[in-house]
């Protein structure tokens, strides 16, 4: 069979091993959702495949086993009139129908929970935090930081996520230059973040903790460079971040987000924090980009080989983290 | 009204300057030398052995389909190498700057490709991979094959066809090109809006990429139209539409596709044209533009394109599955239906490229279920592959090795592309490395019916067999490469990589990220495999040469005629019988029949018309890069001067007489005799059936 090489039937078993991956270390961080949403996501990631493995598995099994058995060398049965069956091929039509339809009810049950514009899965009235007004936050991505403005907290962040956790949290998302695409794995699926659009995503953690959250769609030369800090905090410790930012000496509004939307690669996500925040940031940025504002990028950083210098992050005092 | 530029713009050479050209980057040097070296190792044995004339009288201006595919099918393998070492570089690439205490090389922070070099060179992966080897790979699979399987002379529009070659070239050079001088684009082989705008944009790398896959994308648009017309208009007597070779259908559908996608494209482009040239606002952010309907647009075309490229792949399947198990195609019927069903569907599913932009749930749940649909006919096709093995005598050889991994890759990329056609999992692994996994199986299983196509086909095309010992080495680390880097990238989909970053911030990445570096280094085992094949099949070929029917168990009409096939492809054209045509024959033992008569064959002339429009093509795709109006303007109305031209000197082909083909077919005869005494039968004692 193959052709007398010694190795071969090595060889076969060789192709298993990156199967030895799967026991290898690393954070499979999309295995560890928090939230309802991502769980609901998770969820229906693992019933989806499951469902698969129905069709799959058999299909696999079956092309192995024919393929080695009938082989010329076994001198299995041969019969080469075999070449149409009504039976197996209404079987060929029907049975990977009968699993679309089935995943078509997954995915129809699913949509709605985990809606990033108004997520299902977050009403529920079990968990307490769906009784807490929501908190809104408005994200605005600029070439290559992310904007976080809390209009009614009157405060504004860069690069720094800080939620209250165990209450709701609903983002409205826009960006002033080209697409981005908000994520923060295991927390907040992604949703993309266009210009002179909007779009919206929302989340619930009920327990503290920290995430890393980043740009997942690309966005030019500090693309890589778009992380941000997720900050999931108690309420009391959220209330104290927030009288603390509130006192920031740098305030945010139309002009100085003209001065901080250039472009600006932020190595290391450095956090900058605001007070005094124009709450209608977001809305007067969006007018200002369907009207045609735009921000170029200089051709020396766009074709440029080297980041050796690149734009100096805005002055500004960091906060020490809560 | 033209846009308003960065930088210095002169009337003689455009924005190009001195400047342009990256002499001081050791990496684009390297690649510089490697292309001479590459080029001349080419050239020089041409000049050597006095072949200029041959190659260009035979080969440059052959309007003969054979010739044509190949040159297709060598532009797409040389395109593939040099997309697979774009890939290389951005393994390694992800594999040193990892973490904040990556080391650095060169002139990056991290790793040793600064962000743009990067960017450029995972753009130009896609590009080169999906629009300069598979399409062009597949292309001339269909222009070699499909003629042939139908009992063709030709294509119906012999010399358009080697215009569309030229313009795929030219395409290609442009690319090629822009590694050179100046820059490639670097916003993704998908040119997401409005990155590609002037603004974010402001150097030429966009406008190569837009003009190359404009220029090869017209001739895409051209060979649909003649694989169609062919297929339509020039079967042989007999073959009904029911007698059709499967990879015939194959062709069909995915020329239906192609002469309706790629017009879109072509408009998507255009409108971005405008926007960079012109300074309108299709798909800018304000001013009333919207770059959805960039994103729409192309995905219109994006994802017929997919099945554009995979339909022949099924199509070489399912020629090569019941050639190696001696048993005709399980469900011919079905499998035509499950084609064209796929191709009909491929039309409704785009907009899971972007679930994540924020359509609602219904429109998502809507293409959500298209998706799923198009897995029906797909598993469709499936099983008919395994209930043709089933009951069959198989054969390993290497063709079949491929076709068989290749189903097994087609269930890997079918499960994953299934569970990201559901928006719940495609939210949380859209834009991760999961989405590059699942997508690089389903191109690979691409490459591995056309790895399969190559070796099955080559004998006939080139009179001898390719090294099998070789070949299967070339299988085997082949696919433990793809299985060692796609199951590590499936797991680093897992763990919240996602795509296209030129630094990472995770270490926990790191022992994932090395597995795949080994998987590369098995790829480039396999590359060398791959041209020790070459190397030995061709050092070996006087005693590997072969018959009509080298496999011995062929089904199709294209292994009746002489090997290698003469220009005119049958002396005479066949009488269809049966869907197996070959296999009919066999079992009756007319394989080889000797007509009583020959009768004059009318065949088309040898033209210089489709490589002048090729060259002016590239210099109006050169010259709208770099604002060069005068060589834009000069490439253009050149083109159209020789069309109008060409247009008074009607070219009325030649005719082979019958005498002339009786000792053209007298010394194919002679060769075929002292290959194989056994299979040849006494011309005495053949009838034309």
């Amino acid at each position: 069979m193959f052709n007398g090489l010694r190795w071969a039937p090595l060889a076969r078993w060789a192709v298993l091993l990156p199967l030895l991956a799967l026991g290898g270390c690393g954070e499979y961080r999309l295995f560890h959702p928090v939230g309802p949403v991502a769980n609901a996501e998770f969820h229906y990631t693992i019933l989806n495949t499951g469902v698969m493995m129905l069709i799959i598995v058999p299909t696999t099994i079956l092309t192995m086993v024919f393929a080695l058995r009938y082989r010329k060398s076994r001198a299995a049965a041969y019969d080469p009139s075999f070449s149409h069956s009504l039976s197996l091929e209404l079987a060929m039509w029907g049975v990977p129908l009968v699993i679309v339809v089935i995943l078509t009810f997954c995915t129809y049950s699913s949509v709605f929970l985990v809606n990033p514009a108004d997520p299902l899965s977050l009403d529920n009235q079990a968990d307490p935090g769906a009784v807490a007004a929501p908190l809104d936050v408005d994200v605005i991505t600029t070439d290559w930081q992310w904007i976080f403005v809390y209009p009614a907290q009157r405060i504004a962040t860069i690069d720094d996520l800080v939620v209250p956790a165990g209450r709701t949290v609903r983002f409205e998302l826009t960006s002033a230059t080209v697409t981005n695409d908000f994520y923060i794995p295991q927390v907040a699926p992604m949703i993309d973040v266009m210009p002179g659009m909007r779009t919206q995503d929302a989340f619930r953690v009920n327990r503290p903790g920290n995430y890393e959250g980043f740009s997942a769609d690309f966005s030019g030369a500090g693309f890589s460079w778009m992380q941000f800090a997720t900050r999931i905090v108690s309420p009391d410790d959220f209330s104290a971040w927030v009288k603390r930012t509130q006192s920031a000496p740098d305030h945010l509004n139309m002009a100085r987000f003209m001065q901080i939307a250039q472009p600006t690669i932020n190595q290391g996500a450095k956090p900058l924090y605001f007070s005094a925040v124009d709450p209608n940031l977001f809305a007067e940025v969006f007018t200002a980009i369907q009207q045609g504002q735009v921000f170029p990028v200089p051709e020396d950083i766009d074709t440029k080989t080297s980041l050796s210098n690149p734009t100096a992050v805005q002055s500004g005092e960091a906060k020490p983290k809560s | 009204m033209l846009v308003h530029l960065q930088g210095p713009w002169s009337p003689l050479f455009g924005r190009l300057t001195l400047a342009s050209i990256p002499y001081s980057n050791p990496i684009i040097i390297f690649a510089f030398v490697f292309t001479v070296i590459a080029g001349l190792a080419a050239v020089i044995p041409v000049l050597y052995f006095r072949k200029v004339g041959y190659i260009f009288r035979e080969w440059i201006c052959s309007v003969d389909h054979k010739k044509i595919g190949v040159m297709y099918i060598i532009l797409g393998l040389v395109m593939m190498f040099r997309g697979f070492v774009d890939g290389m570089m951005i393994r390694t690439q992800q594999v040193t700057a990892d973490g904040p205490t990556s080391p650095h090389f060169l002139e990056a922070q991290h790793g040793y490709l600064p962000p743009s070099h990067f960017d450029q060179i995972y753009s130009s992966h896609g590009t080169l991979m999906i629009l300069f080897a598979a399409t062009p790979i597949l292309t001339g699979l269909g222009n070699i094959i499909v003629p042939l399987q139908i009992g063709a002379r030709d294509m119906a529009f012999p010399r358009m066809n080697a215009i569309s070659l030229w313009l795929t070239v030219m395409g290609a050079m442009l690319v090629m090109a822009s590694l050179f001088i100046g820059d490639f684009s670097d916003a993704g082989w998908v040119g997401l809006t409005p990155l590609t705008e002037l603004p974010y944009s402001p150097s030429v790398g966009v406008d190569y990429w837009m003009w190359a896959i404009q220029i090869s994308s017209i001739g895409t648009t051209l060979n649909a139209i003649n694989i169609i017309t062919t297929i339509i208009g020039m079967r042989a007597p007999g073959m009904r539409w029911d007698r059709l070779p499967i990879f015939t259908w194959t062709t069909l559908s995915t020329s239906v596709i192609g002469l309706t996608a790629f017009p879109v494209l072509g408009v998507a482009l255009a409108l971005l044209g405008a926007d960079r040239y012109l300074g309108t606002h299709f798909y800018t952010a304000g001013m009333g533009g919207n770059l959805m309907l960039y994103t729409d647009l192309f995905w219109i075309w994006g994802h017929p394109e997919v099945y554009f490229l995979v339909l022949p792949a099924f199509g070489v399947l399912s020629e090569v599955i019941p050639t190696f198990s001696e048993k005709p195609l399980f469900g011919y019927i079905t499998m035509v239906a499950a084609t064209f069903a796929i191709a009909g569907i491929s039309w409704s599913v785009w907009l899971h490229h972007f679930f994540t932009m924020g359509a609602g749930p219904m429109v998502n749940t809507f293409f959500s279920v298209a998706t799923m649909i198009v897995g029906i006919p797909t598993g469709v096709k499936v099983f008919n592959w395994i209930f043709t093995m089933y009951r069959g005598r198989i054969t390993y050889t290497t063709p079949m090795l491929w076709a068989v991994a290749a189903i097994l890759l087609l269930l890997v990329g079918g499960i994953t592309g299934v569970m990201l056609a559901n928006p719940a999992i495609n939210y949380t692994v859209h834009n991760s490395v999961f989405v590059i996994a699942h997508f690089h199986c389903m191109v690979l299983l691409i490459v591995f019916a056309a790895f399969a196509a190559v070796i099955y086909w080559w004998p006939k095309v080139f009179g001898f067999m390719l090294d099998e010992a070789n070949g299967k080495r070339f299988f085997w680390t082949f696919c433990l490469a793809t299985s060692t880097v796609f199951t590590a990238m499936f797991m680093l989909g897992f763990e919240g990589e996602t795509r296209r970053l030129d630094y990472l911030y995770d270490p926990h990445w790191m022992p994932m990220l090395i597995v795949e570096e080994v998987g590369i280094a098995l790829y480039c085992l396999a590359v060398f495999y791959f041209f020790k094949m070459l190397y030995v099949s061709i050092r070996d070929r006087d005693k590997n040469v072969c018959g009509p029917d080298p496999w011995g168990t062929a089904r199709t009409l294209e292994w009746l005629t002489h090997t290698p096939v003469p220009f005119y492809n049958f002396a005479v054209t066949p009488q269809v019988h049966e869907l197996d045509e070959l296999t009919w024959r066999r079992e009756r033992n007319c394989e080889t029949v000797m007509p009583d008569h020959y009768e004059p064959v009318h065949m088309p002339n040898n033209s210089m018309v489709p490589i002048i429009i090729g060259i002016l093509a590239f210099g109006f795709g050169f010259g709208m890069v770099w604002r060069i109006w005068w060589m834009a303007g000069g490439g253009l109305a050149g083109i159209i001067a020789v069309i109008i031209i060409t247009s008074f000197f009607p070219d009325r082909g030649y005719t082979i007489t019958p005498e002339q083909m009786r000792e053209l077919e007298a010394e194919h005869l002679r060769r075929r005799v002292a290959v194989s005494t056994a299979s040849v039968i006494p011309l005495a004692e053949q009838r034309l059936v």
